[in-house]
């Protein structure tokens, strides 16, 4: 019996070790086909990885703290993303630019932020065990308030005073910001390029201060009251742990760390998309950071990097390469918003079939164990 | 203790705004963008005519931004208030060019503001070299070009191409 175990370990623990990797596995086998079929050369690829790697790491790292606290993937990041995008357009009307004018747009997106990071935690407090689904109906809900702030009220009751930001009619903000005054500021702050391959420093340094920030909090009390609400909150709850305060305080953070995200991720595009920029945000930093092999219960600083790298890699070459399988790049196009939506879903399965397994193989063996606790009765 | 623990969390919370205002303070000064034109033309102020040389190249930060014949202008982002520039100064065709430093503030108030280069060299008052840009008022709409990765793929309300209807 013993042995049989002993024989059957390593093999289940490959099988798991695939199972629980087949999302980055995945990956790898569609960019390892279509890297040779879109003929990018490698200096080419790590360029775009790399800045791409600037972008988005910060955004996606705001999604690991709600994790932590067991709420799974905070779509509601997209409410920090209109933050940031408010911050901005106040910060170009003011005329303050550069990296100044990044820090005074992050400065005014945090009172928002914490403001809709507190609503936001306030409702899922209410929809226990729904909060993905809630917090991406939130996230609806708050962009038509954004919209209609952006598109009504800013020009007639908050002030903007250029016409380049402002609609014509006198009130509302314009489909595009122009951030041509921040563009790449912080990316190009300390230059360095290696091989032809540019590497935004200071973008990373800021990057590298979240992860560092990320482990230390982690470590705090806060941190793992935070990981025992993840895991149990009727355990938290009995242990003196304040759930629902300490479930707000996850969202807080993540949603002003999504506002500082979306600063650095306009401040690389060099333009603000008003009403559009934000909408998608939180599904392509969601499936990045499963593509990196996170769960909706677990994810890590490595998982952030690794699915920024695989993600962004296959968005770089399946256009291409689709192209030169079909002679037509828009199903390259389609391709990867269709494996982007697709990985989510297949990630929500993944997660809600290992529950269920889990959840099954614990009544098993709890169905055991009474029979051999009966059986053991019986005997005496 | 509870008592003093409350205490000390709402001063670290007052001070941690204050901070944050404080930061901001300081980026609305530093940060404060400007459009500096330069204008080489002949100005005439209380009588008396300056005329411009025949080329001046401004140099902001090292770079040269303008390269100027008389009645022309140029023009140059500047972040501050203590705007910088060396000139380099042709007073006539095949005559050797002069390089000179001019240091300045600029107003806080104005996004554009013209410099009269001719003006300013010959030492006349802040009005007579000095005076804001006011941009014209555009009748029709200039298409827009948006710039995304594919995070701009939408059908969002309000994110189409077209201005929202008036």
């Amino acid at each position: 019996m013993n042995k049989n175990k002993v024989s059957t370990k390593p093999s289940r623990s490959i099988g798991e070790l695939l199972r629980d990797n087949s999302v980055p596995l995945m990956f790898i086998l569609i960019c390892a086909v279509c890297i040779p079929l879109s003929g990018f050369s490698p200096s080419y690829l790590l360029d775009e990885i790399i800045t791409r790697m600037g972008r988005n790491v910060f955004l996606i790292l705001s999604l690991l703290i709600p994790i932590m606290a067991g709420m799974g993937l905070n779509f509601g990041m997209t409410l920090g993303a209109m933050a940031g995008e408010i911050g901005l357009i106040l910060a170009s009307d003011w005329q303050i630019v550069g990296i100044p004018g990044m820090v005074l747009a992050m400065i005014i997106s945090i009172p928002i932020s914490m403001f809709l990071g507190f609503v936001c935690g306030t409702i899922l407090n209410m929809a226990k065990g729904r909060e993905m689904v809630t917090s991406y109906i939130i996230s609806y809900f708050i962009n038509g308030i954004y919209q209609l702030v952006v598109l009504y009220l800013m020009g007639s009751i908050i002030p903007i005073i250029h016409n380049s930001i402002k609609l014509p009619r006198g009130y509302g903000i314009r489909n595009t910001v122009s951030l041509l005054e921040m563009r790449q500021k912080l990316d190009n702050l300390i230059p360095l390029t290696i091989g032809g391959v540019k590497i935004p420093v200071a973008t990373f340094i800021v990057i590298g201060l979240l992860c560092v920030f990320i482990i230390w909090f982690s470590k705090t009390k806060l941190g793992q009251d935070m990981r025992a609400v993840g895991q149990d909150m009727q355990v938290a709850k009995d242990a003196g742990i304040n759930v629902e305060k300490t479930r707000i305080i996850s969202i807080i953070i993540s949603t002003v760390l999504a506002g500082f995200g979306m600063v650095i991720y306009l401040q690389n595009m060099g333009n603000l998309a008003t009403y559009s920029a934000h909408s998608q945000i939180g599904m392509f930093c969601i499936a990045a950071l499963l593509v990196g092999g996170a769960s909706v219960d677990k994810a890590s600083i490595g998982n952030v990097f690794l699915g920024v790298i695989l993600f962004h890699l296959m968005f770089i070459v399946a256009p291409t390469a689709g192209a030169k399988i079909t002679g037509d790049s828009m199903i390259g196009e389609y391709f990867r918003v269709f494996v982007s939506y697709a990985v989510i879903t297949v990630a929500l399965v993944m997660y809600e079939t290992k529950k269920r397994k889990a959840k099954s193989r614990a009544g098993e063996q709890l169905a055991a164990d009474q029979a051999a606790e009966e059986e053991l009765s019986e005997e005496q | 203790m509870e008592n003093k623990k409350k205490k000390r969390m709402i001063l670290f919370r007052i001070l941690t705004v204050l901070a944050l205002i404080a930061i901001a303070g300081v980026m609305f000064i530093i940060g404060r963008g400007h459009t500096v034109y330069f204008d080489s033309k002949a100005v005439t102020y209380e009588g008396t005519t300056v005329e411009a040389p025949y080329k001046i190249e401004v140099y902001v930060k090292g770079e040269r931004v303008a390269k100027l014949y008389e009645g022309e202008r140029g023009m140059a982002g500047w972040m501050g208030q203590n705007f910088n520039m060396e000139l380099e100064i042709t007073a006539e065709k095949g005559g050797d060019s002069v390089r000179q430093a001019v240091s300045m503030t600029l107003p806080y108030n104005m996004d554009g503001i013209i410099l009269n280069i001719p003006a300013l060299l010959k030492g006349l008052p802040e009005q007579a070299y000095l005076s804001e840009f006011i941009p014209a008022a555009v009748e029709e709409e200039a298409t827009e070009e948006v710039i995304t990765d594919e995070f701009g793929i939408t059908d969002e309300p309000g994110g189409g191409a077209e201005e929202p209807a008036p």
